[in-house]
């Protein structure tokens, strides 16, 4: 009888929780199958570092194809579910969120770092030396990366197209090489003309919008001061100059009361009456919209046919745009107030744009709002990517989002940083520097840590095709030579005489992009090491198999 | 006996006498051995993936307790009582399920040789008796006027830490136990010697902790205002304000349908444009005074914020927004009880009669958009009586850990001031509360009773033991090298988590509190006597047919 209750001690924790649930624990079950998994995902990402990076297809769970080199994207519709390879993933989506680029390095050189951890275990070593070791690593990792800023001349100014254009380059190279000179200075263009004339300079990434249009080819992008709309103008009027504009978040309808609202009728004279007053009603709300100067009116919810009818009789241009927030971003484009109450815009509620137009671009109807060049009267710019196939435009979207963010970022914080695997490489042999002169058991860690930033030049070497022993060796030895900012010369390939390394990289970073990258890794690193047990309840929602279970490998 | 009962319920189980003492004995140890790793700032994080694949990552041991979905009978007893605890007094979970396992574990030795259970439960009570008396002279004092707690920033900061180090990293809880200082010395009640306000209890409530997830969780901060997880709700309302009367109220500027159903009646649409017009009207009205309002209080440079607990409809916040009003609506109510706090002025019910003293005050107010998600910062209050802990990190769990963290700190340093005293940390008071046993308590107590008594000497050992192990020492060394050290100088030693060796907490601010040990002594050894007492286990036999629980998870 007592044997069935089966509350006996050998059940140890398993015999206290819910049915379902699992745990591990200890350095073997726990700590180094959480490396792996870490491992293994930077592993999947890895290849895709860099210009040369490979793309992935990603077949999401509602079936939609991502074609992308996105380290972010990448994970993010992997749909994670090891608990430990979701730190990785949650720090690439930090990342993403505070810089926009740099994700890859994220996932790969934390992966980098764990995967070292195997050989450091195996040694002996204690999780808790490890992570001492780590920590103090990454704080001198910090320093050094500050002081690399001084190798190279920063972006001073954020208004100048070309400095500006400098710090995208990379970014953008590293997401659609081949597409960079043409992308680039859509992007710097478009961020220059966001930018306010007084005060610093600063990009504000929301009032930088990309219009995806299918079809054509990327050299037929281009950047439009103002706002684009996807979609045509309700009137046979199709374009409009030096136009006034009144945008109403309302619908343009006959108005309507709060409480339930009732007509009395008592005959049919009542009704063709009440017809009447309400079309004379309309027309003379249009009337004095007209009146007012207004030649375009944009709505942000239905427009009745018999409003419809007036605007077009008084020659106005009249468009609808559904989503809330396009609205807002067209009232910054045209400096307009979006209006509640239907009725005529008092001169400071109108907006003004120098030229609106219905276009068609592959055979789709967009509506232009265009302010002239240099006029500084848009706070908004759209660039407008044309591309053959959807998932080329969503890819290059992503890269371009990117390149925004790299712009914001430059203007914040100028500093650059040599790239091409050359700023990594210094570092790392300043790392192991270090951990000569640590005297406790945690300078096998720190010297673990800084064969870990090696990552980065060995992937791009060997992303790019080249021989990474030698290309590694090599440019060890340029920077051991003092040449700081030595990088790896990606297009070297096939050609005989290169050494596969440059001794002055052109490939420049963002000082705060790699920094914060550098943190969140670290720190994402730290925290699978430190966990020593996990305890994971039953997956809910039963449908799942044992096929599916994350942990079924374990 | 069992063959009785199973006739009047054939699906029941019963365990009984000594096989339910064992039951209970494996349960609590098990639960003591989970647990074990989580103890001192040196302890292991755990993380815990839920149904819904979630993860947290703790060392709290309330909170692993509340997330484990314990389902062992006797377990859950011992997780109920010990998150109790937590709730009293907002610490010391783990070392509540730590001392009562090893209660158990020690009356196991004894039971095992044939002694009743009754009579080590008696030895128990005598023990707790002796050790709550010893905990009054061991503590140490503050009430003195000169060395209140309060005033004594340097001891309130090695509260916190102390607290906060065992459930976080270590850098992270040096600089969070400075905010929670400040936080605490915030809305301490004014230390004049007015009666009233002294006494008043600190309540943390007024500490609104916000969470955004960006940054690093270094950059987690005090601010002196109040943070709202919203924004104003119009695309033209000033982001950032200076030099702000916060206006708090709790009116309505949306139409208000009425109660019994209504309707109106028109013929045509001139008719119902007035109708329309009639209905705004009132709004109208109520915005007309808020602006005048607003036009007759502020100078120049000086700006209006208005946060509004019930709603403002587009066209209000139209009205407000034409004139430079930041207006928030639908702020929560703790909030707005917290902004009267921090800025001063009162909460407005209607807009009749305003007046300039019911408005409050603060330096700065911005707002942050993160994501889709926008926060106002009221900073910069005068005087302010409550304030924000705002933690940021890069992800969720990361936050998580830090709230649970910051709500312990927080409740250290209060219960700490509350009680005007303080215990030295590191295992101190358990070793020499042990020895005091040893030395005194055991000899004067007769009969059996003398037995339980040295089990419980042996089982507060078992807080500086875990502190040893999971520091990476030899537990016997260390214990011996306090032991000694005690008895040469018979001061307060406790374990140096770094060393190994003995310490002096009070030197090194190591500081816990005297209500978590009592709470916990009270907790641990009322429950180990009771678990000591069962002597049948019984289930009622509900799906009771198929295989048992533990058996099945076994593989």
């Amino acid at each position: 009888m007592a044997q069935s209750m089966a509350y006996n001690a050998s059940a140890g924790l398993s015999g206290m929780l819910k049915k379902g649930h699992q745990s591990f624990s200890g350095l073997t079950d726990a700590t180094l199958r959480n490396v792996e998994a870490c491992r293994e995902i930077s592993t999947v990402t890895r290849t895709s570092l860099g210009p040369n990076g490979m793309n992935k297809l990603v077949v999401n769970h509602l079936g939609r194809i991502i074609v992308t080199s996105d380290c972010c994207a990448i994970v993010k519709e992997l749909e994670i579910e090891h608990p430990a390879a979701k730190m990785l993933q949650m720090a690439a989506e930090a990342q993403d969120f505070e810089c926009g680029d740099g994700t890859n390095l994220v996932v790969s050189f934390a992966g980098e770092l764990l995967s070292q951890t195997e050989d450091l275990f195996r040694m002996g070593l204690h999780p808790a030396d490890v992570v001492s070791g780590y920590s103090s690593a990454g704080e001198k990792l910090l320093e050094f990366l500050e002081e690399m800023t001084s190798e190279v001349e920063g972006v001073a100014d954020g208004r100048m197209k070309e400095q500006l254009e400098r710090a995208i380059r990379p970014v953008l190279a590293a997401k659609q090489l081949g597409s960079e000179d043409v992308l680039a200075p859509l992007v710097a263009e478009a961020c220059l003309g966001t930018m306010s004339s007084g005060g610093k300079a600063a990009v504000n990434v929301e009032s930088v919008r990309v219009a995806k249009i299918l079809g054509g080819n990327i050299h037929q992008s281009h950047v439009v001061h103002g706002f684009v709309a996807l979609r045509g103008v309700e009137m046979t009027l199709t374009s409009c100059e030096n136009a006034k504009i009144a945008v109403f978040s309302c619908g343009i309808e006959a108005s309507a009361t709060e409480a339930k609202g009732t007509v009395l009728m008592k005959n049919a004279e009542d009704l063709k009456s009440y017809n009447k007053s309400e079309e004379k009603k309309m027309e003379e709300v249009i009337k004095s919209i007209a009146d007012s100067g207004v030649k375009v009116i944009v709505s942000g919810g239905s427009v009745s046919e018999m409003a419809l009818h007036f605007i077009e009789r008084y020659g106005m241009l009249c468009l609808k745009i559904g989503s809330k927030w396009e609205l807002r971003r067209l009232c910054v484009a045209t400096g307009s107030t979006a209006l509640v109450r239907m009725g005529a815009p008092t001169p400071d509620e109108m907006g003004w744009c120098d030229d609106v137009k219905q276009i068609e671009v592959g055979g789709k109807p967009v509506t232009v709002f265009n302010q002239k060049d240099d006029s500084g009267k848009s706070k908004l710019s759209t660039i407008v990517l044309r591309a053959s196939t959807s998932s080329v435009l969503a890819d290059l979207e992503r890269a371009i989002d990117d390149g925004v963010h790299a712009a914001n970022t430059a203007c914040k914080d100028g500093r650059l940083v040599p790239g091409a695997g050359a700023t990594e490489m210094e570092l790392s042999l300043k790392i192991i520097a270090f951990a000569d002169t640590c005297p406790g058991l945690d300078q096998y860690a720190i010297r673990a840590f800084g064969k870990a930033l090696e990552v980065v030049p060995r992937t791009l070497a060997e992303n790019a095709g080249l021989d990474q022993g030698s290309v590694l060796a090599a440019l060890g030895a340029a920077h051991a030579s003092g040449k700081k900012s030595a990088g790896i010369d990606i297009d070297a390939m096939g050609v005989a005489t290169a050494t596969g390394i440059k001794d002055e990289t052109n490939v420049l970073d963002l000082y705060a992009t790699k920094s914060t990258a550098f943190r969140l890794a670290i720190d994402a690193a730290l925290t699978v090491l430190r966990v020593d047990q996990i305890i994971m309840s039953k997956q809910a929602g039963g449908g799942r198999n044992a096929a599916m279970d994350p942990m079924a490998g374990m | 006996m069992s063959s009785r009962l199973r006739e009047l319920s054939p699906n029941a189980e019963i365990v009984s006498h000594g096989a339910a003492l064992a039951v209970n004995i494996a349960a609590s140890s098990g639960l003591q051995n989970v647990l074990k790793s989580n103890l001192g700032p040196r302890g292991t994080l755990k993380m815990l993936v839920g149904g819904a694949g979630l993860i947290k990552l703790t060392k709290d041991g309330n909170v692993l307790l509340h997330e484990m979905q314990i389902q062992h009978p006797t377990a859950a007893l011992i997780a109920r009582t010990a998150t109790a605890q937590d709730e009293v007094t907002g610490d010391g979970t783990t070392s509540t399920v730590l001392l009562c396992g090893e209660l158990l574990k020690q009356a196991h030795r004894y039971t095992s040789e044939g002694l009743h259970p009754r009579a080590i439960a008696d030895g128990f009570d005598i023990a707790r008796d002796a050790t709550l008396s010893f905990l009054d002279s061991f503590k140490v004092t503050k009430d003195d006027n000169n060395t209140l707690i309060q005033n004594d920033r340097e001891l309130m900061k090695c509260l916190a830490s102390t607290s906060l180090h065992t459930k976080l990293d270590h850098d992270l809880a040096s600089s969070l136990s400075d905010a929670i200082v400040d936080s605490i010395q915030c809305i301490l009640p004014s230390n004049n010697n007015d009666d009233i306000n002294s006494k008043r209890p600190i309540d943390l409530n007024n500490v609104e902790i916000m969470t955004m997830q960006r940054k690093l969780s270094s950059d987690s901060k005090f601010i002196n205002g109040l943070v709202l997880d919203h924004g104003g709700r119009h695309p033209d309302m000033p982001k950032v304000l200076t030099n702000c009367h916060v206006m708090t109220c709790n009116v309505t500027f949306e139409y208000e349908k009425t109660e019994v159903q209504s309707g109106f009646f028109y013929s045509n649409a001139e008719e119902r444009e007035k109708l329309v017009e009639s209905e705004r009207k009132w709004l109208d009205e109520r915005c007309r005074r808020v602006v005048e309002f607003k036009r007759s209080v502020c100078k120049d440079g000086e700006s209006f914020v208005m946060i509004n607990q019930k709603g403002i409809d587009p066209l209000s916040l139209d009205i407000f927004a034409k004139e430079g009003i930041l207006c928030l609506r639908r702020a929560k109510r703790r909030n707005m009880e917290r902004l009267t706090l921090a800025c001063g002025g009162s909460p407005i019910h209607s807009v009749e009669d305003l007046e300039k003293d019911m408005l409050g005050w603060a330096g700065k107010v911005s707002e942050v958009s993160l994501g889709d998600d926008k926060f106002t910062f009221v900073e910069e209050c005068r005087h302010a009586k409550s304030c924000t802990l705002l933690l940021q990190g890069p992800n969720g769990h990361t936050i998580d850990q830090m709230k649970d963290a910051v709500r312990d700190g927080l409740r250290a340093v209060k219960n700490a001031i509350e009680d005007g005293a303080l215990v030295p940390g590191g295992g101190a008071f358990e070793l020499a509360a042990a020895l005091h046993l040893r030395d005194v308590v055991v000899k004067s107590t007769k009969g059996r009773a003398k037995l339980g008594v040295e089990a419980y000497a042996e089982a507060l050992l078992v807080i500086p033991k875990t502190l040893a192990e999971n520091s990476g020492f030899d537990v016997q060394d260390s214990i011996l090298k306090l032991v000694d050290a005690r008895e040469d100088s018979g001061l307060a030693v406790g374990l140096d988590c770094k060393t190994g060796e003995p310490m002096i907490p009070a030197d090194e601010g190591v500081w816990d509190n005297v209500r978590v040990k009592r709470q916990c002594l009270h907790l641990a050894t009322v429950l180990a006597s009771q678990l000591l007492l069962v002597d049948e286990v019984m289930r009622a036999g509900k799906q009771m047919g198929k295989a048992p629980e533990g058996a099945e998870d076994m593989q």
